[in-house]
């Protein structure tokens, strides 16, 4: 889990998906996110990936890092579809779906910094997790460069070996420890520095305005068209599934086209 | 088995539902909870530990290919009130990438937190039976009992999900008309036959839960004894080095120093 690489495609990128407004992107993804659950059928899930993917790479989000990503999922979901899937197609389902399912968010944290993922949240969500949220966030930086020095640290002096799994989860164990202490230190040092800069029990973080409203609008008027797509296709059951394939096929070809217009030098 | 690694889409819709609305009571019951202790004095804290789960979540055991989630340590630190936030914290941060699944976040929650409660619970026990001298010996069999207890209400999950034929078509079950394809030329212009018909519709078949309960009780001892080795070090390192963070002062001091065992 690389928090850095995320970070900076979110703060750095300057597409117009990183410019719209971060309430219009999670909206967009609970719509696309409702259409992936909503349908049983495997062509129109996986029209959803490929459109997900298209959205990635039309973005120019680092996209080594996010179909890595969602692989991760991908893989937890066929060692779920051989546990329990009824039959292989069942598991494609549900493989494809926990793909589509990740992508979506991926895309989403790529496209748009942590707090003002949160920020939304945090104003329905009690004070103290709204609170946390932001000091998980980051927390998260500061430790897991703390933990990546200790590993080299360890490495160095050969305790990570894949020869020895005991002495490498001793080691593993070990630099933890040191870790737990010195995230309670951190934890001190954060809250004196809170209280020094007036903190009185609330954090308040400040959502941008879409820079292109006009995109905006687009962009949930796409994902109600995929989500209205996959209800119909639910609803009307076997009248349509016959057809379900032509939407993998056009959105593969979104796909296509997409790459051809990317790889074209400017 | 700590966050349920099950796709979105799988579980049926009232399930997922009273997992949300179950996990938003738990944690709003929880800053309740949290609001009569010094709760600005809390946040950073519940903000370190959520993100030192994290870190362990994406750190790999190297041989292996398992990771530690530190469940039990972090209940051990928060209690069982905190640890609940911080599970919801961590679900969603995970979630959003894409480690487990956005719908599952309520039931993840409340795996997550029960593991953290459990946890906290149970090492409180075994310490106090044990004593302080054998910290290592009470987190570990804390955390294998917490993880067996966590992995049965796991397999009950999927059992409630898919267990029944009533419940099959929620599961998300590819129905097999799907797999008919139909040419849109095929009255005119080309048409293409290798694309043609499958297998009669049959009715929604259920989740296997006999075969998942088979795999996760297979795999699942061998992530339990690590889980188990590293948290049984990671607690005695830290009660070696800061004992206030693991003790609080419910369990009562040793009658003899360590390392007077010998001298009657």
């Amino acid at each position: 889990m690389d928090v850095r690489a995320i970070d900076l495609s979110a703060t750095t990128g300057t597409s117009r998906l990183h410019r719209a407004s971060p309430v219009t992107k999670l909206i967009a993804f609970g719509l696309v996110l409702a259409a992936v659950v909503v349908q049983q059928n495997l062509f129109v899930v996986l029209a959803c990936l490929l459109l997900c993917v298209a959205l990635a790479v039309g973005t120019r989000l680092p996209l080594r890092k996010v179909l890595g990503l969602a692989a991760y999922p991908g893989l937890f979901a066929v060692v779920f579809a051989l546990a329990a899937a009824p039959d292989p197609l069942t598991g494609a389902l549900f493989v494809v779906r926990a793909m589509a399912a990740a992508l979506g968010a991926i895309v989403l944290v790529f496209s748009t910094p942590y707090p003002q993922v949160f920020a939304p949240l945090q104003r329905v969500l009690p004070e103290v997790v709204g609170d946390a949220l932001l000091m998980t966030y980051r927390s998260l930086f500061l430790l897991a460069e703390k933990f990546e020095r200790l590993r080299i640290a360890i490495r160095l002096r050969s305790g990570l070996t894949r020869g020895h799994p005991v002495r490498a989860a001793r080691a593993t164990a070990g630099a933890l420890g040191a870790l737990v202490l010195y995230a309670f230190d951190l934890s001190q040092r954060e809250y004196d520095v809170m209280r020094l800069r007036g903190y009185q029990g609330r954090l308040r973080v400040t959502l941008p305005h879409a820079a292109s409203p006009g995109f905006d609008a687009a962009l949930l008027a796409s994902a109600g068209v995929v989500l209205v797509t996959a209800v119909v296709f639910r609803a009307a059951g076997a009248a349509l599934t016959p057809w379900s394939w032509l939407l993998a096929a056009s959105a593969l070809l979104a796909l296509l086209v997409t790459v051809a217009w990317r790889l074209i030098p400017r | 088995m700590s966050h349920i690694h099950i796709p979105d889409g799988v579980l049926p819709l009232w399930l997922v539902a009273a997992g949300w609305v179950a996990a938003l009571v738990l944690v709003w019951v929880a800053s309740g909870r949290a609001k009569r202790a010094d709760v600005r004095r809390k946040v950073p804290l519940l903000g370190v530990v959520a993100a030192l789960v994290l870190v362990s979540m994406s750190t790999e055991i190297v041989p292996v290919a398992y990771h530690v989630n530190l469940t039990v340590v972090a209940g051990v630190l928060l209690g069982p009130w905190l640890g609940a936030i911080a599970a919801f914290i961590v679900v969603i941060m995970l979630a959003l990438l894409g480690h487990g699944g956005v719908t599952v976040i309520g039931l993840n929650t409340l795996m997550i937190a029960a593991e953290m409660a459990l946890g906290w619970g149970l090492f409180r026990l075994f310490a106090r039976a044990l004593g302080r001298r054998r910290i290592g010996w009470a987190a570990a069999v804390a955390t294998v009992v917490t993880l067996a207890i966590t992995t049965t209400a796991l397999v009950g999950l999927v059992a409630l999900a898919g267990g029944g034929a009533a419940t099959g078509r929620e599961t998300g079950a590819l129905d097999p008309a799907s797999l008919t394809f139909a040419n849109p030329f095929s009255g005119g212009i080309v048409s293409v036959n290798t694309l043609r018909g499958a297998e009669p519709a049959a009715s929604a078949a259920p989740l296997s839960v006999t075969r998942f309960a088979a795999v996760v009780y297979t795999l699942g001892p061998i992530g339990w004894l690590i889980e188990a080795l590293i948290t049984a070090a990671v607690l005695s390192y830290v009660a070696r080095v800061r004992p206030g963070l693991v003790f609080g002062t419910a369990i009562p001091e040793p009658t003899r120093p360590v390392g007077d065992e010998g001298a009657h």
